[in-house]
């Protein structure tokens, strides 16, 4: 498909007119932090942040999102399934991200389809912007993933000065350029070569992180003492499931507020919980943090890999930014990588 | 959106009957009769259970599908839900989903002696193995049931434990961990029942549940006695939400007991980090 390009002035009328029919969710900025939220226009929207305190992925699976509703007293026992969402873009999302919306994909859109998902994902259109910059946390690299590519997107823009390239990926990437008129015009050519440039700074900045032999040594690693001693400084306070974009686990709950019409919920739940194992009956496979840290790294590096032939983890960052105790998986990986 | 795989269909319980102080066995038909057609398991799958404004929990069916037209489920009362289900009376409703999980190997042991060990409440899975080798007898060996619990009181199922020890070439040996004036049987832990059968581990497949504390003392027993490590067949339990490999909560060396599980051979539990 053809590159276009739109000038950096152009690209408020762009957001407008996406708003107009569809659900536009793009990055702004309040109070100094970036975050990925509906908005009516163009305006506000930032488009130099580096990447948003919590992924996008809320737009595709909620922190918490209704599944239906129900009255306790209506003897057909009948229960309403909750309406499904509009059209909608999601902007700016950056490849890490994207990535990510793949992986999730592996999980919901597997032997039983998770309907919930699958229709915010059908009805999401995903432009993505590649990276001219990395922050001190980022590794995406290690994943095989590039800040200046974005397979799963449907339009990739990369910022060249006084423009955007905008790489047409998929017919549904088409459908929104065609749809947008004259804001999109025909790349001169140079747009490939501009954003390699573009790109460079992003590649080299972040940490070069090398995966080699860590699913292979994880394999046995399950009774290893890094366990005891990695897990040692974990407090359990869940934010690096929090803030990831491909953790998926979920509880369901049911609410009615001490009324007969209620529904049931599921909300995003976290394996560095004690409460996320324990049965009723008493039963609690993962007893202790050593339990608990190791399952979220053997989740991501092993587990994820023999489900579903992909890494958990695309290299964001954002849970060793945010981890108050500065557990970081990309040392974990390096660690892995000493053990004999 | 149309009604996914988490949203129940309807079931009325039809009946209710009380096993020991805190167990209840249920039977369910769904209300809606193509729902109760369209529903075939495997002994060994589970069912989620909801009851609306309440909750859900993964419940094992007790019942064998060579028996058609409901479905049974042993319902131990420890937390919140299962409370609010003992409270129920026949006529009520409540949510199914499922079936999940993979069932038990019935076909694999097909022509093999079958020994069955089960504790407590472990019994309610194996029971529907168990009455599906009773309805399709001709197809398995000698048929050998060891059960325990703690004490007699908890002992579940005690009229059909009765049955199947009247059946050709079956053998039931019941204990309890802590005997009482009620209790003229055996007393012992249920490993303490294994050296008293005699069998050729050869020709045996075993089928074991019960507390996940009980299981690895009654797989090292079988183990020492001869027994194959994938002849050895146990069904874990972990906690469960979602019953289709998405939740995450029942992850176990990376396999979802929900999707995998619950069933697998001792050769397999041993790289789940199990035991």
């Amino acid at each position: 498909m053809a590159n276009k390009s739109i000038k950096k002035d152009q690209v408020k009328s762009l957001l407008d007119k996406l708003a107009q029919s569809n659900q536009l969710i793009a990055p702004i900025q309040s109070e100094g932090i970036t975050l990925f939220k509906p908005v009516k226009s163009g305006e506000g929207v930032v488009l130099d942040y580096q990447n948003a305190l919590v992924p996008p992925k809320d737009f595709f699976f909620p922190q918490s999102e209704k599944m239906f509703t129900y009255d306790t007293t209506d003897p057909s026992w009948a229960i309403t399934p909750v309406d499904g969402v509009p059209n909608r873009v999601l902007f700016g999302a950056r490849p890490c991200d994207v990535k990510s919306i793949l992986l999730l994909d592996k999980v919901f859109d597997a032997e039983f389809r998770d309907d919930y998902y699958l229709d915010k994902r059908n009805k999401t259109t995903i432009v993505a912007m590649s990276c001219t910059d990395a922050r001190h946390t980022c590794f995406c690299g290690a994943f095989g993933i590039s800040p200046g590519e974005a397979e799963g997107a449907d339009i990739l823009l990369t910022d060249l000065g006084d423009k955007y390239l905008a790489e047409v990926l998929t017919e549904k990437g088409e459908a929104l350029v065609s749809s947008c008129g004259s804001l999109f015009t025909d790349d001169d050519g140079n747009g490939p070569a501009a954003k390699e440039k573009a790109v460079a700074p992003a590649k080299e900045k972040q940490m070069q992180i090398g995966l080699e032999g860590v699913k292979e040594k994880l394999d046995n690693m399950f009774d290893h003492p890094i366990w005891d001693t990695e897990s040692l400084r974990c407090i359990g306070c869940g934010t690096c499931t929090f803030v990831c974009p491909t953790c998926h686990c979920f509880d369901i709950v049911d609410f009615n507020n001490q009324s007969s019409i209620g529904y049931r919920y599921r909300c995003a739940d976290s394996c560095q919980f004690a409460n996320f194992t324990r049965a009723a009956g008493g039963h609690q496979p993962r007893p202790s943090k050593k339990e608990r840290t190791r399952q979220r790294f053997m989740h991501k590096l092993r587990y994820f890999v023999d489900r579903y032939g992909d890494f958990g983890c695309v290299g964001c960052g954002r849970c060793i930014e945010k981890c108050p105790v500065n557990l970081d998986i990309a040392q974990i990986i390096n660690k892995v990588k000493e053990v004999g | 959106m149309a009604k996914n795989e988490l949203a129940p269909k309807a079931a009325r319980i039809m009946n209710i009957t009380r096993e020991t102080s805190d167990t209840k066995t249920f039977t369910l038909v769904f209300t809606n009769p193509a729902d109760q057609d369209a529903f075939n398991y495997r002994p060994g799958q589970f069912v989620e259970i909801s009851v609306l404004g309440v909750g859900e929990a993964p419940i094992s069916i007790t019942s064998s599908p060579s028996r058609k037209g409901f479905l049974e489920l042993s319902i131990k009362r420890v937390g919140q839900l299962t409370e609010t289900i003992h409270a129920l009376s026949p006529g009520s409703i409540v949510g199914i989903r499922g079936p999940y999980g993979n069932g038990f190997p019935f076909e694999d042991v097909n022509g093999d002696n079958i020994l069955f060990v089960a504790g407590g409440i472990g019994l309610a899975p194996l029971r529907s193995l168990i009455n599906y080798v009773f309805d399709n007898r001709r197809d398995y060996g000698d048929v050998k049931i060891l059960y325990g619990s703690r004490n007699s009181g908890e002992l579940v199922f005690t009229g059909e434990l009765d049955r199947w020890s009247g059946m050709p070439e079956t053998e039931v040996l019941v204990t309890v961990d802590r005997g009482d004036e009620y209790w003229q049987g055996n007393v012992g832990l249920v490993t303490t029942l294994i050296p008293r059968i005699k069998l050729t581990p050869e020709s045996y497949s075993a089928f074991v549940c019960g507390p996940p504390v009980m299981i690895p003392f009654v797989i090292k027993d079988l183990l020492k006695l001869g027994f194959r490590e994938d002849k050895i067949i146990s069904t874990l339990e972990n906690y469960m939400k979602c019953g289709v490999g998405k939740c995450g909560h029942c992850l176990l060396g990376g396999k979802y007991i929900c999707m995998e599980g619950p069933v697998f051979k001792y050769s397999q539990m041993k790289d789940l980090g199990f035991g």
